[in-house]
């Protein structure tokens, strides 16, 4: 079997079944900006700007790497990017830009 | 009843609680809500949707519209998922799949 | 029991990661160019800090005193929580499962991270990880017995795996004892584990609660 169609038919999501270790029951408190990107996420969708199912799908096409090596709040704002960008409503520029802002502002910020 | 009415295609389900149905094999490219441990299962119809819904698989890529069908809780016996499963032989799962995933058997 | 946490809007005196600088890019984007409100995330922040375990424990509580309550809600979760004035998101359905001395319900989500938010808030880390998403599943009472729970082999498991719009809800049994209890000294004894199913709700008489 071609390995490479496998990364095709298998999304990296789709583990029913798969072998696993044993379960840590591990709890974090959500961190601000991550309750902020899941009130974004639910505003995009009851807008109907990006909805869930397209939200679900984003983060697929992150593909297995960055799904391995990114938490799960990482992997949505990335995911949202990327959709944002296909359907026009952000541009990558803009939004490279208005990082850099956003950053800078905090480091003004810290002068002790 | 009433006399007259012409119903739409997706109005009315195709299977009903209690039918057996089998769970197709294919391979979706970019999309797929139907996990590889269910494909090409028999499974029993428990309950049928109410509510129609849009096919999942082309939503995620921003189809919001179009024709409905419904969703069906399935059970499927774990000892026919696994096999050499180790515990009692009624386990079962549930699982909601969309009508285009099913096979009448 | 979960205090009532008030997440600020903008982020305390650490320095934002990567992650957090791109989402505070994106939503301020998004408000400038009027796709979303000013003051619309910080609203819906406070909505969701509202949705806690214990909107699903006043359920459980209430179906164990209430009969009839309890026939609603398994006959149709969205509309019984609306009932009690819980409000659903468009397009996903309740479904109540009763846990019984025969039948034992435990919910998952395979391919992602599903989960009754509405009434039970944000999931736990270990629901939305690899190992319990793939082996509940495949090994229910292994999993299980990783909570400490151990179901006889002559009671029938039941695993959800949420794919669609439903989301699920585990009614526990009630535990012996608490019969003279209230609705609300019953609701503070379900936690969340409770209504995923992989423990028991337990009552201990004598014991302080």
């Amino acid at each position: 079997m071609n390995r490479s169609e496998e990364l095709l038919k298998r999304l990296p999501n789709d583990i029913g079944g798969q072998p696993g270790a044993p379960i840590q029951r591990t709890e974090h408190q959500y961190l601000p900006w991550e309750k902020r990107c899941h009130a974004l996420a639910d505003i995009l969708d009851m807008r109907k700007i990006v909805s869930t199912e397209e939200k679900r799908r984003g983060v697929e096409s992150l593909g297995a790497e960055m799904i391995g090596k990114l938490t799960y709040y990482e992997r949505w704002v990335a995911a949202f990017a990327n959709i944002l960008f296909q359907k026009g409503i952000l541009t990558p520029g803009e939004l490279a830009v208005k990082m850099e802002e956003v950053a800078a502002r905090h480091s003004r910020g810290t002068a002790a | 009843m009433i006399a007259g009415l012409v119903k739409d295609e997706g109005d009315d389900p195709r299977f009903h609680a209690g039918d057996k149905v089998g769970i197709s094999v294919r391979f979706p490219v970019g999309h797929y809500r139907v996990p590889h441990y269910i494909r090409g299962k028999k499974a029993l119809v428990e309950e049928v949707v109410a509510t129609p819904a849009i096919d999942n698989e082309a939503e995620g890529f921003g189809r919001n519209v179009g024709l409905k069908r419904h969703y069906y809780r399935v059970s499927i016996p774990l000892s026919e998922l696994w096999p050499g499963y180790a515990g009692s032989p009624h386990d079962g799962l549930r699982i909601e799949v969309y009508e285009n995933w099913l096979e009448g058997i | 029991m979960h205090p009532h946490d008030h997440t600020p809007v903008v982020a305390a005196d650490e320095a934002p990661g990567y992650y957090e600088i791109m989402e505070t890019a994106v939503r301020e984007l998004l408000v400038a160019k009027q796709v979303i409100a000013a003051g619309e995330i910080r609203r819906h922040l406070e909505v969701l800090d509202s949705r806690t375990p214990q909107l699903g424990a006043k359920l459980v509580a209430k179906a164990w005193v209430d009969p009839e309550f309890k026939k609603r809600l398994l006959a149709n979760g969205r509309t019984a929580c609306e009932e009690v004035g819980i409000s659903f998101y468009e397009n996903t359905e309740l479904t109540v499962l009763e846990n019984t001395e025969k039948v034992h319900n435990l919910i998952v989500c395979t391919l992602c991270s599903c989960y009754p938010r509405e009434v039970l808030g944000l999931p736990p880390d270990w629901y939305k990880l690899t190992p319990y998403r793939s082996r509940a599943v495949k090994e229910p009472r292994a999993v299980l017995a990783e909570f400490g729970t151990v179901i006889p082999d002559n009671v029938e498991i039941r695993v959800s795996d949420s794919t669609a719009m439903i989301r699920y809800l585990v009614l526990p049994r009630r535990p012996d004892g608490t019969e003279k209890m209230t609705e609300e000294q019953l609701a503070a004894l379900v936690t969340r584990d409770a209504m995923i199913g992989v423990v028991p709700v337990e009552f201990q008489k004598g014991r302080v609660q």
